[in-house]
């Protein structure tokens, strides 16, 4: 018993006097381990004061702006002139601003009341514009309204078509809040995420004017396959609305 | 009936003018699920009570002639609203304990479910069937009845206190 209250006091004196060394020991291997990963978030943390600031990202973002505006700019440039080589319809015609009035809380009927009617130059089959893209298409006019058939509406019926495929198809609204799509090809190539824009040779609307984007794809459907379409343009939220004459382009 | 009494009367008709006013405004703390109350019915059920079967079918057809210019489409409330007018108005006439707010509260319910399946049906004619039709239809007729104790006793007090002359 002797010898082992011996052997077992040893280690414990030793620790008692040693504890420096063993953490020392305890933290090289601590860095061993980690690689010294320690010493970079302490390098980030001492440095933080000298990193670039979000000015810097700012002044990045307002060249990026610029150059996609201008370029922009330069394309719709281009775009007219090869539209008037095709003898294609433009996406002139004049824009007429209206504020929202009224929007009937019925959804039988899905519609808004614009301040502005023929008085100001607006014709039944003018084509409503917001903030995102397309809205609907003026139903009737009197003197001072002028009331619009959202693309909503259970009523409502609109050729588009998906740029990235190609494909045309038909937007029916449902009465609710995502109209749907039905593309006029048996199999489509067209998936959830594509952006819908009217077509670019349409004679009735303007072309190349955002719609929405294809939210959900039933390719078993009849006759031909559908699609759920997320309109681009929040029609809760108009106060006011932009009209685009086309009785105006016809005669040059 | 006197010219005042005359004068009254015209005033007292004139307020239907409000109903597409509050079609047109629709305000948003009176809907239940982006849904406002058939207010029409809402009219209509008191006038008719009040005033016997030939005036409320012939207010409700100039009423839903009014309605119905609010909306582009060939779809019409004209037939539901002329056959509540005459339903109300023989209605009325039989009794006073129809002017109870219980009472109020289930003949607006009828008269928003006929309005609404008049105009379903309509729309099922001509292809337009919306999505959430039963939705719209359960929502319109539930605040119209909840609504109807409501507007429909103050209209009739209101009528009552212009009109003395009237039932």
């Amino acid at each position: 018993m002797q010898a082992g209250r011996g052997f077992r006091l040893a280690p414990r004196r030793l620790l008692l006097t040693g504890w420096p060394w063993l953490a020392v020991g305890l933290v090289l291997l601590a860095i061993r381990l980690s690689k010294g990963a320690g010493f970079s978030d302490l390098y980030a943390v001492l440095t933080r004061p000298l990193w670039p600031g979000s000015a810097q990202s700012e002044w990045l973002r307002s060249a990026q702006r610029l150059d996609q505006q201008s370029r922009l700019v330069q394309l719709e440039a281009d775009n007219k002139r090869l539209r008037q080589m095709l003898d294609l319809r433009e996406q002139g015609g004049r824009l007429v601003s209206a504020p929202v009035i009224a929007r009937p809380a019925s959804l039988w009927w899905h519609q808004l009341l614009l301040a502005r009617g023929a008085m100001a130059g607006l014709a039944s089959g003018d084509v409503v514009l917001a903030p995102g893209g397309l809205v609907g298409r003026i139903a009737s006019v009197t003197p001072t309204t002028a009331l619009v058939e959202l693309l909503t509406d259970p009523a409502s019926k609109v050729g588009v078509w998906v740029p990235r495929t190609g494909e045309h198809g038909l937007l029916v609204g449902t009465g609710t809040a995502r109209p749907v799509l039905r593309f006029l090809d048996r199999d489509t190539r067209a998936r959830a995420g594509d952006l819908v824009t009217t077509s670019p040779a349409s004679t009735l609307l303007p072309p190349n004017v955002t719609v929405g984007v294809v939210q959900r794809l039933d390719p078993q459907g009849t006759p031909a396959p559908e699609a759920r379409v997320q309109l681009s343009a929040p029609i809760e939220a108009l106060d006011w609305v932009q009209v685009r004459s086309m009785a105006h382009e016809a005669t040059p | 009936m006197t010219d005042l009494e005359l004068w009254r009367r015209g005033w007292c008709l004139a307020t239907a003018l409000l109903v597409p006013l509050m079609v047109l405004l629709s305000p948003r703390w009176l809907q239940l699920d982006a849904t406002g109350p058939a207010w029409s019915v809402l009219w209509l059920l008191p006038w008719a009570l009040v005033d016997g079967p030939w005036s409320g079918a012939l207010v409700g057809a100039g009423l839903a002639l009014l309605l119905d210019a609010l909306h582009p489409g060939a779809v019409s409330q004209v037939p539901a609203l002329v056959l509540l007018g005459w339903w109300w108005g023989r209605l009325g006439r039989r009794s006073v304990v129809m002017e109870r707010s219980l009472s109020l509260g289930l003949l607006a319910l009828a008269g928003s479910l006929v309005l609404g399946v008049s105009v379903l049906a309509q729309l099922a004619l001509t292809g337009a069937w919306p999505a959430s039709a039963l939705q719209v239809l359960w929502a319109q007729t539930l605040l119209t009845a909840l609504l109807a104790p409501l507007v429909c006793s103050l209209w009739l007090l209101i009528w009552r206190q212009q009109l003395p002359g009237v039932r």
